[in-house]
């Protein structure tokens, strides 16, 4: 506890100096996502490293209040193994990074695994944080309980937000309980014919907890009550796939070989029913939600770009630093992010929001 | 930081009363009975009287109201069908009541997507009555049949918020306009998009002190293929609630579990003539899935329920049954309000941790106990959400005050429990004090915000977080 704290303070102190001298402070967790560390701070020599590794442990974890409390700097991976104990889980299945990947960093990236798209992302189950920002002031916002309407909802603002606002020290979670049957089933189909499938069974109410289409077939993992599986498999037929646990394990960490070349991927994001792009060697997840186009030249991502446009949806490169992801923002959304960040840290300790 | 708002002068206003009717006319009200009307929400019946009411049509329109009293530093306060509890409505400083309650247009149905885009005063009823023919709902149902602008300004929730979620979970993007006047799009069509910071989140509950809300963009969901509704007694309170601890534990998805205790059962059975009830701790309970799955459910509540000494189940499946029930439970304000004649009534909104649910609500039964008020209580069990009914006399002074006194003890235990004053009302005016006990410090980053996003404090200033 006195070496937390001390950790705490030291944090807080090497803030606030960086505040008074005009310095800046890159945090870093497991170190996972290199990718999102600004090029304006982690460039410079001078960025003071915040790391968050020592503020790491359950604080509170009570299962039948279905809620976790972590220390920020705690791994997903031991989390998950804690809740598991308790029958329990993190139900937007984060990738853990082979242990490495913080629940701050898991935060602060907004990365949500398989589940996602059946279950919600990491700020649906975010109850509240306690943040140090910019001034080396603790904050605390949200509580540890399901709802909460006291104020503005600033514990989901920070999610997503990249290290931007400031150190996430503290985290409540909601907890669900495992399910109770899962089987996953695997389909031989074309991307048009995995979209309709994806978005019929779910529309008509099939216990899908992960869709996945890749190298021309579907896999579906079915999870949920023992007769609702069964259910479903009697429904939907395809063939079992054995040793699912390891598939969606690699799929989640992106070990898959689909993601060899994570720096030529462009993630687009698009409602679920949008036609699929043909020409690119792409996976599709999340319902249809989520696709992963491979792209190597800018003129292919020029494409992707044009496409998702037209489609109304949203497409990054993915390894893109924060800052880019940006620049996908209207300018009056672009220009409210800048103030929003000027309140969390007004000396500029933290990486920037507009391009330098 | 920020000096208080001072309410503007009487030419000032009454130049910007002549500059909006030139561009709204005959929109543009004045009378003193539209002005009363909009003076106030549900709840306590003090009231601040806007100077002006103006009824927009489109988000130009109030993008241009906005700027003309942002140049004036007048005051705007969003209304969407007045039935918020905490204040919000009041017109502290007077100014202008924006009422949105033209603006009621469905602007897109996207059936295979399952989601719709609305303006923000299309009512929550509206909305399930245009889509019922699509086989799709739209589940959030506060108590009243209220604007989808102001539940999501308020960051609403009812009874089905277990198993779907609040307001927060269901607006997918909105379009909000600033106090300059410029008009915004929040989130994308695209669900799951993760670009910068979560500026939908931050407006819905924003209680209109950062903008107005004039589109959203809600997530649907289809209609299950049954719903069963079951009403259930139990002999101790604990009982219940260790019941639902039990379920929620087991990951039984529940549609709705709601609390009645036996002051509230006495209140409803005589209000909404229900026959067969006992005066008793009751759970409303509602099934949603596959005939498959419900039957499952219901079985496994059942079992869970008996060891709790809950086992004499009546169950309604015919919808019009079920919608007696459910009235039933919509209308526990209005019972508790009517039990005995003459009196007003508010109600708290604490929200503890489930495990901690029966000992708060035995606290706040004592604080009622001692204050002598007719109370009653309902709970939203499985998020451990509970509103208290105050009841009081107008005329007695003393008795608001006790009544105050109450409410004011109510969100100290919750806090105290590690829970919050609000779990679903918001803070409005009524809970500020509150607020600054429970958050400390981020109160001060929140009014940080509130003053990077409105300057000139124009939004529906004095609520939400302190002037000052």
């Amino acid at each position: 506890m006195t070496a937390y704290l001390d950790r705490l303070e030291t944090i807080q102190s090497t803030i606030k100096a960086a505040a008074a001298r005009g310095r800046r402070c890159q945090i870093v967790g497991g170190g996972s996502k290199p990718w999102l560390a600004h090029a304006s701070a982690a460039g410079s020599t001078e960025a003071e490293v915040l790391a968050t590794k020592a503020l790491s442990g359950v604080v509170e974890y009570e299962p039948t209040e279905l809620v976790i409390v972590v220390r920020g700097g705690t791994p997903v991976g031991e989390i998950e193994r804690v809740m598991r104990e308790a029958g329990q889980m993190l139900a937007f299945e984060p990738p853990t990074a082979d242990g490495r990947a913080t629940i701050g960093g898991t935060l602060a990236s907004a990365a949500s695994g398989p589940r996602r798209a059946y279950a919600g992302a990491v700020r649906d189950f975010v109850l509240g944080i306690e943040l140090i920002d910019g001034k080396g002031d603790r904050l605390r916002f949200g509580g540890k309980v399901m709802k909460n309407v006291a104020g503005f909802d600033l514990s989901r603002l920070v999610c997503g937000s990249a290290g931007t606002l400031g150190v996430i020290t503290e985290v409540a979670l909601k907890c669900l309980p495992l399910p109770k049957a899962t089987e996953t089933r695997v389909y031989e189909l074309d991307a048009a014919a995995a979209l309709r499938a994806m978005n019929r069974w779910y529309a008509e109410a099939d216990p899908i907890s992960a869709t996945t289409w890749v190298d021309g077939r579907l896999y579906v993992r079915f999870a949920g009550a023992e007769p609702a599986v069964r259910a479903a498999r009697e429904r939907r037929g395809g063939e079992l796939l054995a040793d699912a646990d390891r598939w969606w394990a690699d799929w989640r960490e992106q070990r898959h070989p689909f993601f060899a070349l994570p720096e030529q991927l462009m993630r687009m994001s698009c409602r679920a029913t949008v036609e699929s792009l043909e020409g690119f060697n792409q996976a599709i997840e999340w319902g249809g939600a989520l696709r992963w186009l491979h792209a190597a030249t800018e003129e292919d991502r020029a494409r992707v770009r044009y496409w998702t446009h037209r489609a109304k949806g949203y497409a990054t490169r993915w390894h893109a630093p924060f800052v880019e992801t940006l620049n996908e923002l209207s300018p009056e959304v672009r220009a409210l992010t800048a103030r929003l960040k000027a309140q969390f840290d007004p000396y500029g300790v933290f990486p920037a929001v507009v391009s330098s | 930081m920020m000096e208080t708002f001072t309410r503007p002068d009487g030419q000032t206003v009454a130049r910007t009363v002549g500059e909006l009717r030139e561009c709204f006319g005959a929109r543009v009200v004045t009378t003193q009975a539209v002005r009363e009307q909009h003076a106030h929400g549900e709840g306590m019946q003090d009231a601040a009287v806007p100077d002006v009411v103006v009824f927009p049509e489109s988000n130009e329109e109030v993008a241009a109201v906005l700027r003309l009293a942002n140049a004036a530093r007048i005051p705007v306060i969003p209304f969407g069908t007045g039935t918020s509890l905490e204040g919000h409505l009041q017109a502290l400083y007077g100014g202008i009541s924006l009422d949105l309650s033209r603006m009621t247009k469905i602007l897109e149905l996207n059936t295979e997507d399952l989601d719709c885009r609305v303006q923000a005063g299309v009512t929550r009823e509206q909305l399930n009555a245009e889509i019922r023919s699509t086989g799709l709902f739209f589940p959030i149902d506060p108590g009243a049949n209220a604007s989808l602008g102001g539940m999501a300004a308020t960051r609403a929730s009812g009874t089905n918020a277990v198993r779907y979620g609040t307001m927060r979970d269901n607006v997918l993007g909105l379009t909000v306009v600033t106090p300059e006047g410029r008009v915004i799009r929040t989130g994308t069509r695209a669900r799951k998009s993760s670009a910068g910071y979560d500026l939908t989140r931050l407006y819905v509950g924003s209680e209109g002190t950062l903008g107005v809300i004039t589109e959203i963009q809600l997530r649907l969901y289809g209609m299950p293929e049954r719903v069963s509704a079951a009403v259930c007694p139990f002999d101790t309170l604990e009982g219940a609630v260790e019941s639902v601890i039990t379920a929620m534990q087991m990951g039984i998805p529940l549609a709705r579990i709601e609390l009645l205790d036996a002051m509230q059962m006495r209140a409803s059975i005589k209000y909404s003539k229900l026959t067969g009830f006992a005066e008793k701790p009751t759970l409303f309970l509602e099934f949603h899935g596959t005939d498959l799955a419900v039957g499952e459910q219901i079985e496994q509540m059942r079992a869970i329920t008996a060891e709790h000494g809950g086992s004499d189940y009546r169950f309604a499946d015919r919808p019009e049954d079920r919608s007696r029930l459910w009235k039933a439970r919509h209308d526990a304000y209005w019972a508790g309000l009517n039990y005995i004649p003459g009196k007003h009534a508010f109600s708290t909104d604490a929200c503890v941790p489930i495990s901690r649910l029966a000992e708060c609500i035995a606290a706040a039964r004592a604080e009622v106990e001692a204050s002598g008020l007719f109370c009653t209580i309902v709970g939203h069990v499985g998020d451990g959400n509970f509103h208290v009914l105050v009841t009081f006399d107008p005329n007695v002074r003393e008795e608001r005050k006790l009544a105050d006194r109450v409410a004011a003890r109510i969100s100290e235990i919750a806090i105290g429990l590690g829970g919050t004053c609000t779990g679903e009302h918001g803070i409005g005016i009524h809970k500020l004090d509150a607020l600054k006990q429970e958050h400390g410090e981020a109160v001060e980053v929140m009014r940080a915000i509130k003053h990077a996003l409105d300057p000139n404090d124009i939004m529906n200033p004095g609520k939400t977080v302190p002037l000052g």
